[in-house]
């Protein structure tokens, strides 16, 4: 059996894994990657559109891109990836339990960092389980990483800012997206960007059913109480992301709930350690942020498990911290970074902790 | 269908492999997951539900909804998402509940 032993161990191999593994082993830190991928990167691979709120160390690129430039910084540090590994649970010393499917081990750590990212919810109609109905991201992957057409006629389920560059993508490879279904009313911001590019928005729209012998070949909508029929082949779905949690409740962090993060998370302090003691949380499983959100949060998790590891000196230390939140404040939507401070807030409260001045700086400033 | 010229990145896949899929021959790209060389060979179903055997397939593409189950070379429930192709896989539905082997299996 392999026995293997880390300073710091990364669940996850997205922007945020990748960022936090680049600053830990960066400042003489061991680092082991997990993630069950086939290659790092996580949802950034098949990421086209072009980055705009990344953090000013990184130029303004395209996400896939993004995925070079990360394994550029990391290919001669100290990092082992396991790819093709998930992790399944833990061993009563504590170690992280590993497999590929073959065999499974455990891992030693000395600190834990996870990012393993958020999920796409569903949105329930009746017919969504048939081939052809696949979520916004899904057919991201199928477009751009795997250069393969989803379907020939769409219909999106869900506006946002996210289904709508999708939905661009789609369109750019010749795909017809007939309408995005719009729940309620629409952004005007957002619906303008659509009908400049010539894509149809409904609102106060549901899908009623999509139907199908084997595979999706019929939507009907209901728009503001009008029915719609489409002939369709591909029905995407694009609602909210949440944080996938499995990895938390395998080590027993506590979880709590902001909306405004994406719902349920780790509960976290301003260390983002959670409170399994030298677990850490970072990217979207800390709340669903932005790319710059994702890399940031990366990064403060990595300098705090450095720090407790004594492999940096405390001037040092402090005076980055300062700087990624006051970085974070400024890049982050200013409704995730209020809800982030909150639940910072709140962990403390029910810890009985007394809030570090520096929480209740930044809680008055947003 | 796979994509030949994409409007913004280079074609990464410089290969074609052949796999079986319910005994019939498909090309797909080297590279590819299972479920994209399947979808762009027009198969879209991949098996059916437990129960009541309704259709099918790829819905997350992240190995996490476990829609997308397929047999490969003889090994059930294999996520097809999750799974690179490979020159002369064999590939069958998720058509029924896997067979539950015995021994040092």
């Amino acid at each position: 059996m392999v026995k293997i032993k880390t300073d710091i161990l990364i669940i996850g191999s997205g922007p945020a894994g990748l960022n936090a593994a680049y600053t830990a082993a960066s400042h003489g830190a061991n680092v082991i990657i997990v993630d069950e991928a086939i290659t790092i990167g996580g949802q950034l691979k098949q990421q086209t559109q072009i980055l705009n709120n990344l953090p000013g160390e990184f130029n303004s690129q395209r996400g896939f891109s993004l995925v070079d430039d990360f394994y550029e910084r990391l290919k001669s540090l100290p990092i082992t990836f396991l790819l093709r590994h998930t992790m399944i649970g833990i061993y009563k010393n504590n170690s992280i339990g590993v497999t590929n499917g073959k065999e499974t081990f455990p891992i030693t750590y000395k600190k834990l960092i996870i990012a393993t990212g958020a999920a796409e919810e569903a949105t329930i109609f009746p017919g969504w389980t048939l081939p052809g109905v696949m979520t916004i991201g899904a057919a991201q992957i199928l477009l751009n990483r795997e250069h393969v057409l989803p379907g020939n006629e769409a219909i999106i389920l869900g506006f946002n800012e996210f289904s709508l560059e999708v939905g661009k993508q789609l369109e750019s490879c010749g795909v017809n997206i007939k309408a995005i279904v719009a729940k309620g009313n629409y952004d005007v911001e957002l619906f303008h960007e659509a009908k400049n590019v010539g894509i149809r928005v409904v609102s106060n729209a549901t899908i009623i059913s999509a139907t199908g012998v084997n595979e999706v070949e019929k939507v009907v909508l209901n728009i503001d109480g009008i029915e719609e029929e489409h002939m369709v082949d591909l029905v995407c779905i694009g609602n909210r992301l949440s944080p996938i949690l499995e990895a938390f409740e395998i080590l027993s962090c506590q979880l709590a709930y902001q909306e405004d993060l994406g719902g349920l998370f780790p509960k976290y302090y301003n260390s983002l350690e959670t409170t399994n003691t030298s677990v850490y949380v970072a990217g979207n499983a800390a709340g669903i942020t932005n790319i710059g959100g994702i890399l940031i949060t990366g990064e403060i998790a990595a300098w705090n498990a450095l720090y407790s590891l004594e492999l940096l000196e405390y001037s040092q230390f402090k005076n980055r911290s300062r700087a990624l939140w006051e970085q974070l404040y400024r890049i982050e939507e200013s409704q995730v970074f209020k809800a982030r401070i909150a639940a910072i807030k709140e962990t403390y409260k029910d810890e009985s902790l007394a809030l570090p001045p520096f929480v209740e700086l930044l809680l008055e400033e947003c | 269908m796979h994509i030949n010229e994409h409007p913004i990145m280079n074609n990464h896949f410089n290969k074609d492999i052949t796999f079986t899929y319910q005994g019939q021959t498909f090309i797909a790209r080297e590279g590819q997951t299972l479920a994209a060389a399947l979808f762009a060979n027009g198969i879209k179903k991949l098996g059916v539900s437990r129960k009541f055997h309704k259709p099918r397939g790829l819905f997350c593409a992240n190995g996490r909804c476990t829609s997308c189950f397929v047999t490969v070379n003889g090994l059930d429930h294999v996520l097809s998402c999750m799974t690179l192709v490979e020159e002369g896989m064999v590939i069958e539905a998720n058509n029924s509940d896997p067979t539950v082997r015995s021994g040092q299996n």
